[in-house]
């Protein structure tokens, strides 16, 4: 399974929704209720699942989906 | 207050219970929950001394104000020590909330610094680029690197300001409150005597160690390190992205030193509850946690119940958890559970429980020593026992007044008592809380004023300044208080609305980073108003909750 289905999986699961209603630009919070907290779950749930280190600090710049695939590609091998 | 005639200033307390338990330091915890530095307290404080040189360097001067805007971390330990032991007053700010970005945080920042006015900003790198050619700031590597001067400050009277926390003003704007030194030193007796009380000691005699993520520009995640400090406990801090990550990190910090303490908003015992699997916590020994204090939120009974029966099986006892209440404006500390027999409930009075949703209510304690609790009506004539009024509170730990705010002191501050703005009773002596007057609103810990995302709301829609917001809060489970937010708009067409209540949901999301619980679009005017045109976001809660508003139709 490649990184891109295993953070889509993750989101869906954490936000606790199906994944057809997950698209790039789809927002953490506003779409997906995603409050801070959830936010920093699923950063650690990815960290993980893909063996990667997110800096925690970036949380709050984390807005979409997409944000989320970009920030787990530049820290991904 | 005979405990409190020897008192100096807090640095002078910190280095005498330093200096009697040398072993005693902080502990800093990484996300993974790994220690990544240990300091002791007399090493903390000799290297507050040389930056406190390296301030005075800088041009800082006794009762200077400096602004500290780090992480948790022992940069900040030397950046706020360091300002206090110049004998400047330090102020602490959230980091995140200095860099996010956004024109509401860039206003919000203009007036921290308009009212505080500092002489020195230590700040993390993007927050020190933003202030360039404005205001002095460095980073901690930039003030590693000033030239050092003698910083001997004169001796300052116990009664004199000791720092300042920023809290939001009832405008929005933010207000900084002054506390004197005698004010944190009290509040540090007063709850090492009070979480001791069922032993009959103070609690430093039978804990060594405090564990908290609270941040520290947080009025409780600051005020209860400093009292630590005073009561000679061993700190272990983490950042709170650590906890709200991985909750487990904190209970397995409570269970891994000896007898423990720590303190957390009601959401952070829900969050333990919801989060935590049995087998997250295998192994766990909280028989050690001998007192978690939860207050800075209305304290849930339900939240209570599920916490103490989840981790049972860890030793938890029920007779632990205790309850309290404090505000920024009492330094922290007004009252505290002291009986330990577990938290008390009484039904919720009828018609008071606001916007709370709550069936009964936790008692929150009696008033901390040498501090008294009363209930009045607003005109401030007392009320009887049992009836619901304005709580206020007269101690050695109440604040001498906003900084540069003589308006908004003598509205909170009467004949020296404090206004909280909360509402509750007393039953038995114990204070009981029920709501608010004031329109703060409390999610998951975090205070908000009700502008901050009425403005966002009202730039979604435009109207310049015509067509106005309201944010309010409904408490619908366990969760907590949730934001409701209703904008007026005169569009008409339901695709057209659809598309402003998915903006602001947008906006507030991406600004503020929270989730709306509903969005009421409304025709223009229909917010209700007082006859000067003031929003009346009670009204409009009641009338949300009886579904007496009158939605527009969305596509």
């Amino acid at each position: 399974m490649d990184n891109k289905q295993v953070v889509l999986e993750v989101i869906a699961e954490v936000a606790g929704r199906p994944l057809s209603d997950l698209t790039p630009t789809t927002e953490l919070v506003a779409g997906l209720n995603l409050d801070s907290s959830k936010a920093l779950q699923l950063l650690i749930e990815l960290e993980e699942r893909l063996d990667i280190e997110i800096d925690d600090e970036q949380v709050g710049r984390l807005k979409t989906v997409g944000d989320v695939l970009a920030a787990v590609d530049a820290v991904a091998a | 207050m005979q405990l409190l005639e020897s008192v100096t200033t807090l640095p002078r307390e910190i280095l005498a219970a330093a200096r009697s338990r040398p072993e005693r330091g902080v502990t800093l915890l990484d996300r993974r929950g790994r220690a990544t530095s240990r300091r002791s307290w007399v090493e903390l404080l000799e290297n507050a001394a040389l930056v406190a040189r390296r301030m005075a360097g800088l041009g800082v001067g006794p009762g200077d104000r400096v602004i500290v805007c780090l992480p948790t971390s022992q940069d900040w330990f030397d950046a706020w020590f360091g300002a206090a032991v110049r004998g400047a007053w330090p102020v602490s700010m959230s980091p995140q909330a200095a860099t996010d970005g956004g024109h509401l945080s860039s206003r919000r920042i203009d007036a921290v610094l308009s009212t505080v006015d500092p002489a020195l900003v230590v700040g993390v790198p993007a927050f020190v680029e933003k202030l360039a050619g404005r205001i002095q700031a460095v980073t901690p590597e930039q003030l590693s690197r000033a030239p050092e001067q003698d910083a001997t400050a004169p001796d300052v009277a116990p009664e004199e300001t000791a720092f300042l926390q920023l809290t939001s003003g009832s405008t929005g704007v933010p207000r900084a409150v002054q506390i004197s030194h005698l004010a944190a030193v009290h509040n540090a007796h007063a709850v090492d005597e009070g979480a001791g009380a069922p032993w009959g000691c103070r609690i430093s005699e039978r804990a060594e160690c405090w564990v908290s993520w609270l941040p520290l520009h947080h009025d409780m995640g600051l005020v209860s390190v400093l009292s630590m400090m005073c009561n000679g406990l061993d700190l272990y801090l983490m950042p709170s992205n650590t906890f709200l990550g991985r909750p487990k990190i904190w209970l397995e910090h409570l269970s891994a030193h000896g007898n423990s303490v720590a303190v957390a908003p009601n959401f952070g015992y829900q969050m333990c509850v919801e989060r935590l699997t049995p087998d997250d916590v295998a192994g766990f020994d909280l028989s050690r946690w001998q007192v978690a204090l939860s207050a800075a939120e209305m304290v849930r009974s339900d939240t209570v119940s599920a916490f103490v029966d989840r981790f049972a099986g860890n030793g938890f006892l029920a007779s632990s958890f205790r309850p309290g209440y404090g505000l920024a404006e009492a330094t922290v500390a007004v009252t505290m559970d002291r009986a330990g027999k577990g938290a008390r409930v009484l039904p919720m009075p009828s018609g008071s429980g606001g916007g709370s949703g709550l069936s009964d209510v936790v008692s929150v304690g009696p008033p901390v020593m040498d501090t008294a609790v009363s209930i009045t009506r607003p005109d401030g004539t007392l009320m009887g026992a049992g009836e619901v009024g304005e709580v206020r509170v007269q101690g050695p730990g109440v604040f001498s007044g906003y900084y540069r705010d003589a308006a908004a002191t003598a509205e909170n501050l009467v004949d020296g008592w404090l206004r909280t703005g909360d509402r509750g009773f007393l039953d038995d002596g114990e204070l009981f809380i029920v709501g608010r007057d004031k329109d703060l609103l409390i999610v998951r810990g975090q205070n908000i004023m009700p502008h901050e995302i009425e403005w966002l709301a009202e730039e979604e829609v435009g109207g310049g300044g015509a067509l106005r917001a309201a944010a309010f809060s409904i408490t619908r489970d366990a969760t907590g208080e949730e934001i409701v937010v209703a904008v007026e708009t005169e569009a008409k067409d339901p695709a057209a609305v659809s598309a402003l209540v998915e903006a602001v949901r947008s906006r507030i999301g991406r600004d503020i980073g929270l989730p709306l619980a509903d969005v009421i679009p409304l025709r223009r005017g229909r917010l209700p108003r007082t006859t000067s045109g003031k929003v009346r976001r009670e009204e409009l809660r009641r009338r949300y909750l009886e579904q007496e508003l009158e939605r527009l139709g969305t596509a």
